[in-house]
């Protein structure tokens, strides 16, 4: 009798937590708050005041509200293709015009591309990619407004180094110098996963098509676990909170090793990336 | 028998606590794998919503703003055209120590090993000096046949000798840029080399040294303001 008081008390309390649970961390985020916020998009009026170039002054005014009527699907279609890909066409014409290289990510083709003054220098397969939902299914003013300009870097962090220098103390004499002189090598590629935290709420990650070695495999394993365990942690404060931060859009690509180690050595701290879905 | 019965009982009563037993599995797999729960959420809630799109635009408008989206693309097309360069350039691949020579479409005319910088810094007292290739765009400010190399203090600190006066003989250097030089600005070229077998090894100084046959197609493709750019 006992045992099966205790059986229901357990099951009705765990029936009522992973309900709480449900409803706290993955429903409430998903259908009570936005995960792409609005791009800004500088004005005509802010342009004067920043000073900035006349990319800038491209105003969305086609996105003001119109009455609600009957439309037909095909048309809604072709007008946010347009969109989406003037969007893309202004971002690119926007980073063009500045003096950094950066990112043209494009999933369609399945191709990464570093790119400067409108000028591809390198193109990377994309071998595989993994995007959220969150942004897949997203067909609407939202995903426009939210993919209207480039995205910035807010926080990279990364396995191998941006740049890596030996240090060489300078030799007293000739017959130093000489004992110094070594014959060059190839420099090692070392295994690749980079998480970069983006404006807007967006994570790129990128990894590498080949197995890692197992000092790779430790590196590696660290970093994701960091990220990992953020969520986790978020996860379990949110259920004291009852208020979790919105759902993190995330893009997950997997490049060859080479591929992925060119793309984070030539782009800048703060990359800025045009994003093709 | 009050044994089997026994045994059953139990084996019963064992199965009953799987339930709590899943359940709680399934709280520490919802905390531990919140963002796929949140993905199917997302799946969830696009299928009831549907594939709307602008549901506020009335066929008219949308045909009216479809209009104006495809004059801006051309405005903005127009516009990236106009960044093209407008003579042949090269692209130099730190990373891989390669370079790609294109025309003004962009296609390749010519590829091969190249030498950048050796990312490395020298330290002589209080002077750290770097020796690494600069990234971004250049553009070439002047070609010279058989120019010699006048040496900078860097090159004596490296080998050990003291360093000569400014105007001395002994910092030029006739042999060591090969038969052409083109200058991209602040002292980096893109010139020959006396160690051909380093090529496609990052063991400059910051120039990127070219072999002999790509340099001289180089040197004769590119003219004064071709673009340059190093990643």
């Amino acid at each position: 009798m006992k045992n099966k008081l205790a059986f229901w008390v357990i099951t009705i309390i765990l029936t009522i937590l992973v309900i709480y649970i449900m409803v706290n961390t993955a429903l409430m985020p998903v259908f009570t708050k936005n995960p792409l916020p609005k791009a800004t998009i500088r004005t005509v009026n802010d342009k004067s005041k920043s000073g900035k170039s006349d990319q800038d002054k491209y105003r969305d005014d086609t996105m003001q509200t119109l009455p609600a009527t009957n439309n037909s699907e095909d048309a809604q279609l072709r007008l946010f293709e347009s969109r989406k890909r003037e969007n893309l066409l202004r971002s690119r014409l926007t980073l063009a015009n500045e003096d950094s290289m950066y990112l043209v990510l494009d999933l369609i083709n399945k191709t990464a591309i570093l790119e400067m003054k409108g000028i591809s220098l390198h193109e990377s397969h994309i071998i595989d990619s993994e995007v959220s939902n969150s942004i897949t299914t997203n067909h609407t003013e939202t995903l426009l407004n939210w993919m209207a300009v480039p995205f910035t870097v807010k926080n990279v962090e990364a396995t191998i180094p941006k740049i890596s220098f030996v240090e060489k103390i300078a030799p007293k004499d000739s017959t130093e110098a000489n004992k110094l002189v070594t014959e060059p090598t190839a420099q090692r590629l070392g295994d690749v996963y980079i998480v970069m935290d983006f404006d807007r709420n967006l994570r790129l990650v990128i990894s590498q098509s080949e197995k890692p070695d197992d000092d790779g495999k430790k590196l590696i394993s660290a970093l994701y676990w960091k990220y990992r365990s953020v969520e986790i942690r978020k996860s379990i404060q949110s259920l004291f909170r009852f208020n979790r931060e919105p759902v993190r859009p995330q893009i997950h690509i997997v490049l060859p090793k080479s591929d992925a180690t060119i793309l984070y050595k030539a782009l800048p701290l703060n990359p800025r990336m045009i994003l093709r879905l | 028998m009050e044994i089997e019965d026994k045994n059953e009982r139990s084996f019963l009563n064992f199965i009953k606590w799987i339930i709590p037993i899943l359940l709680f599995c399934l709280v520490v797999v919802m905390i531990l794998f919140t963002p796929a729960f949140q993905d199917c959420a997302f799946k969830i809630k696009s299928l009831s919503k549907g594939s709307i799109v602008f549901s506020t635009f009335s066929k008219d408008e949308i045909g009216r703003l479809v209009l104006l989206s495809q004059n801006n693309i051309n405005s903005i097309k127009t516009k990236l055209d106009k960044l093209k360069p407008v003579k042949p350039y090269i692209v130099v691949n730190t990373t891989e120590n390669r370079f790609s020579l294109r025309n003004i479409d962009g296609d390749t005319i010519r590829t091969g090993v190249c030498s950048t910088g050796k990312n490395e810094i020298l330290i002589a007292g209080s002077k750290r000096i770097v020796f690494k290739t600069p990234k971004g765009m250049f553009a070439v400010q002047n070609k010279q046949e058989d120019r010699p190399w006048i040496k900078p203090d860097w090159a004596f600190i490296e080998e050990g000798l003291p360093i000569p006066s400014a105007r001395s003989a002994t910092r030029i250097d006739y042999s060591t840029l090969g038969d052409y030089a083109i200058s991209i600005g602040n002292s980096y070229m893109l010139h020959g080399t006396l160690y051909q077998r380093f090529l496609g090894l990052p063991v400059t100084h910051g120039c990127v040294r070219l072999g002999d046959k790509d340099l001289e197609i180089i040197y004769k493709t590119l003219s004064k303001g071709s673009k340059v750019f190093i990643y």
